[in-house]
């Protein structure tokens, strides 16, 4: 399955990925709903994006209990909205912290894989995000623990 | 302690997917954010599709502003730069926030600190970015607080707060402190404030923003230090943008990407940002050295090359918003005193005026050099006019024009740390520095006698950008001739698509100055749109594309050039109400002297000056005596109304 790789060391933190997502999302630029979400490390010095890794175990997806999380054509867990009663168990579930409720909405949402054409990863322009057949997805947890040792460094 | 709080619940999007509040006009988030400090007063102030599609944003917007409220109250002249009713105005534009490349876009407008006259200058970051998404195109400032506040902005929590526990900081520190205290990080939180330099109200301060984004020109810190304003700081918000056609945007925002890296216009830009012009410039003779005593390099100027300068730090890119450009770094300097630091990779104006300008040219200097140039962005000075103010102290103290004992102690060329204490001192007025801080041209008349002959400036009160423009004639007369205290034309890109040639003869007066006036009205025009400056090096053409795609309208290149040249004339109308004339655009005698040697050697633009002024005069349609735009002149931009006030009730 093709999946979001991410080369953390890439990023710039241009935010570039959040507005392309948030559009596709939801039709309008409000990086606020963006599903990929970029975090700045050491202060503001460095960024890396961050998402659903559509997980193998798919904690949200068995923690609905109306069935609202489903698998679609590119593979990603999917939040059918005319199904889902925002309950916020997806978002308790996920271990990751990226499945979210909208309170506009009134319903949970996350990453799709855009159904198969990611928007972040055609819009990031240092191609830090890529959609790729990959046999990881842990791509962030070397990156945290190696800036977050050196910001304790410093202080 | 917070003084004063404004909800508003008008603009609160309903519903997500589709189904939120849309603002009238695509492209723009639909309000002015206007703040009085006086009476501690945010509120939010509508404004019509009509207007936006007649001001666009930025200094379309600002310079309109600046015209309607910086009237004195006898109806004649102008507010002074310091006066309660100056306007500080912080302004977007329609491509801010979208996914257009360098798009987090904020133009500076008010009455400058230093030729007390309207200015424009930019800065990027993600002002543009988080004040759209909070619900605003621009932020108005009036009035001027008793004590030091920062304003903060959080979708519709306005509030402005009590900053006395700020004042002194840096503008750096300013934002470590703002992000600590608001416990957000990142570009959750934009921050522009001003650093000591602004506070004391330096003609040349700056005000600074997002580590390293500078709107560096005529004295705005200055401006924002006597309104009491210690920063702006703001929340990413959270409400939607809406645009008219958001395929066709991404379509124009990759093709003026894919120009962007491919153009051999932009393409160095594209990969190395302003870097490569220390060396490129040298070539020209444009590369200023030892405030323009000299313009021949030493030969291992090599070192100096973009590659070299940007890997000689540990680096990181840091873009501003969408932007794709290998522009802004963070840098932390490996070795000598500074080792360690994080600074902001000098753009080619910090390496000519923190370096060049003031002799420090040894590749051994390079990582000083960066370190000072942060230093100055930190205190808010515009390193440019640093550069020509230290240059110049450099220069008289060695020809014995200024003493050591006048200084309070001893200057040489190429001495950083020296130029460092000269940094403080200016920026906190101290001693020399008091003299100093009023900036080049004020200082040197000051200091007068033969001191004088050596500082560069422009006889308005301006100060040039960091190059010899000996070599450059369309920015002295740019400038020389701009009613904003900085380039008002800019950088010739792509002359040919609005009528002018490819290539002129860069010291035959004549031409450049019909080359200058041919030119007008493109770089208004983009100032207006909340982008970068170096991201809109393509054509005009795909720039109006995104600008269409994004609001549903139809401009051309044609549009864009006639709403320049009408920004221009309404920015000299407010100038003129200020006292302006054709007398004080002039460039100092050094400044406009003869280069010695170098590839500009012999070359008079003085010799040829008054003739240019002439064929600009008359190219631009305004008249030579009084410097107003004619009556037909401002008939033809559509500005019919103004010929009454300009001319008279007869005209
Ligand atoms: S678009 Fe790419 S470079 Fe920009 S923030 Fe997202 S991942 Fe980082
Ligand atoms: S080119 Fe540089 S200043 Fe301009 S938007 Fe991009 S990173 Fe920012």
């Amino acid at each position: 399955m093709k999946v979001l790789k991410i080369t953390p060391e890439k990023c710039t933190g241009c935010l570039r990925c959040e507005l392309a997502c948030s559009y596709m999302q939801t039709g309008q630029y409000q990086p606020a709903k963006s599903v990929i979400r970029v975090s700045p490390f050491e202060g503001h010095t460095s960024y890396a994006p961050y998402t659903c890794t559509q997980c193998a175990e798919g904690w949200c997806m068995t923690a609905c209990p109306v069935g609202a999380i489903t698998i679609n054509v590119a593979g990603a867990k999917d939040v059918r909205d005319d199904v889902c009663v925002g309950c916020k168990l997806c978002t308790i579930a996920c271990p990751y912290g990226t499945a979210f409720y909208d309170p506009d909405t009134r319903k949970a949402f996350k990453c799709n894989l855009c159904g198969g054409d990611p928007a972040c990863a055609s819009a990031c322009p240092t191609a830090a995000i890529t959609y790729e057949d990959t046999a990881t997805v842990d791509w962030i947890g070397d990156f945290a623990a190696h800036r977050a040792g050196r910001l304790l460094e410093t202080v | 302690m917070t003084t004063a709080t404004v909800r508003t619940s008008a603009n609160v999007p309903k519903a997500a997917k589709g189904a939120a509040a849309q603002p009238a006009q695509p492209g723009f988030a639909g309000k002015l954010l206007r703040v009085d400090l006086t009476k501690k007063r945010c509120w939010a102030e509508a404004w019509s599709p009509a207007e936006m599609q007649e001001l666009l944003g930025g200094i379309g917007l600002g310079a309109m502003i600046l015209y309607r409220e910086t009237k004195t109250k006898s109806g004649k002249g102008n507010v002074s730069w310091d006066h309660p009713d100056n306007r500080l105005i912080l302004a977007t534009g329609p491509l801010a926030g979208l996914p257009v490349w360098g798009t987090g876009g904020l133009t500076v407008v008010t009455i400058g600190a230093g030729t007390n006259g309207p200015t424009s200058t930019q800065a990027n970051g993600f002002f543009g970015t988080n004040l759209k998404y909070c619900g605003y195109d621009a932020i108005v400032i009036q009035g001027q607080s008793k004590d030091w506040v920062y304003l903060y902005i959080n979708d519709d929590t306005l509030e402005l707060r009590d900053a006395r526990d700020l004042a002194g900081k840096d503008t750096w520190e300013t934002q470590d402190t703002l992000s600590g205290k608001l416990g957000l990080t990142g570009h959750q939180l934009s921050v522009y404030s001003i650093g000591p330099a602004g506070e004391n109200l330096c003609r040349f301060a700056a005000i600074q923003g997002d580590y390293g984004h500078v709107a560096s020109k005529n004295g705005v810190g200055a401006v924002m230090g006597r309104k009491k304003l210690k920063a702006v700081a703001i929340v990413k918000g959270t409400k939607p943008l809406a645009v008219a056609d958001p395929r066709g945007l991404m379509q124009a925002a990759d093709d003026i990407a894919h120009a962007l890296k491919t153009d051999p216009g932009s393409k160095s830009l594209y990969e190395y940002g302003t870097l490569p012009g220390v060396v490129n410039l040298s070539k020209l003779g444009v590369l200023p050295i030892k405030n323009y005593t000299t313009n021949v390099p030493p030969a291992d100027i090599t070192e100096w090359a973009a590659p070299k300068l940007r890997e000689g730090f540990d680096h990181r890119g840091h873009q501003c918003n969408a932007c794709g450009m290998h522009h802004c770094h963070m840098s932390i300097i490996r070795s000598g005193p500074n080792k360690g630091q994080t600074i902001d990779e000098p753009e080619y104006e910090g390496w000519s005026g923190a370096g060049w300008t003031i002799g420090a040219t040894r590749p051994d200097q390079i990582a000083d050099v960066a370190w000072l140039n942060t230093q100055l962005d930190r205190a808010c000075l515009d390193v440019n006019e640093f550069g020509w103010i230290c240059g110049w102290v450099m220069e008289c103290q060695e020809k014995g024009y200024i003493t050591e004992q006048q200084l309070g102690f001893k200057l040489a060329w190429g001495d950083i740390k020296g130029a460092h204490r000269l940094m403080e001192m200016i920026s906190h007025r101290k001693g020399f520095g008091n003299i100093l801080a009023e900036g080049v041209k004020r200082a040197a008349e000051k200091i007068g006698g033969p001191a004088k002959d050596c500082a560069i400036y422009f006889e308005k009160g301006a100060a040039p950008r960091g190059h010899d423009h000996r070599g450059r004639w369309e920015e002295m007369l740019d400038v020389a001739t701009a009613s904003t205290g900085t380039m008002e034309t800019g950088n010739p890109t792509f002359p040919t698509e609005v009528g002018q040639p490819a290539r002129i003869n860069p010291y035959d007066g004549e031409q450049v100055a019909h080359y200058v006036a041919g030119l007008r009205g493109r770089k208004n025009f983009e100032d207006s749109l909340g982008v970068c400056i170096f991201t809109v090096r393509c054509t005009l053409e795909l720039i109006c594309r995104a600008l269409n795609a994004a609001t549903g309208w139809n401009w051309t290149w044609a549009d864009a050039v006639r709403f320049g040249r009408r920004t221009a004339a309404i920015n000299r109308v407010v100038a003129l109400r200020g006292g302006y004339t054709p007398a004080i655009e002039k460039p100092s005698k050094r400044y406009s002297s003869t280069p010695v040697d170098g590839p500009a050697k012999g070359q008079s633009i003085a010799a040829q000056w008054d003739k240019m002024i002439d064929v600009w005069y008359n190219d631009v349609g305004y008249d030579r005596k009084t410097g107003k735009p004619l009556p037909e002149t401002l008939r033809g931009l559509g500005l019919d109304w103004l010929v009454p006030e300009v001319w008279g009730k007869k005209a």
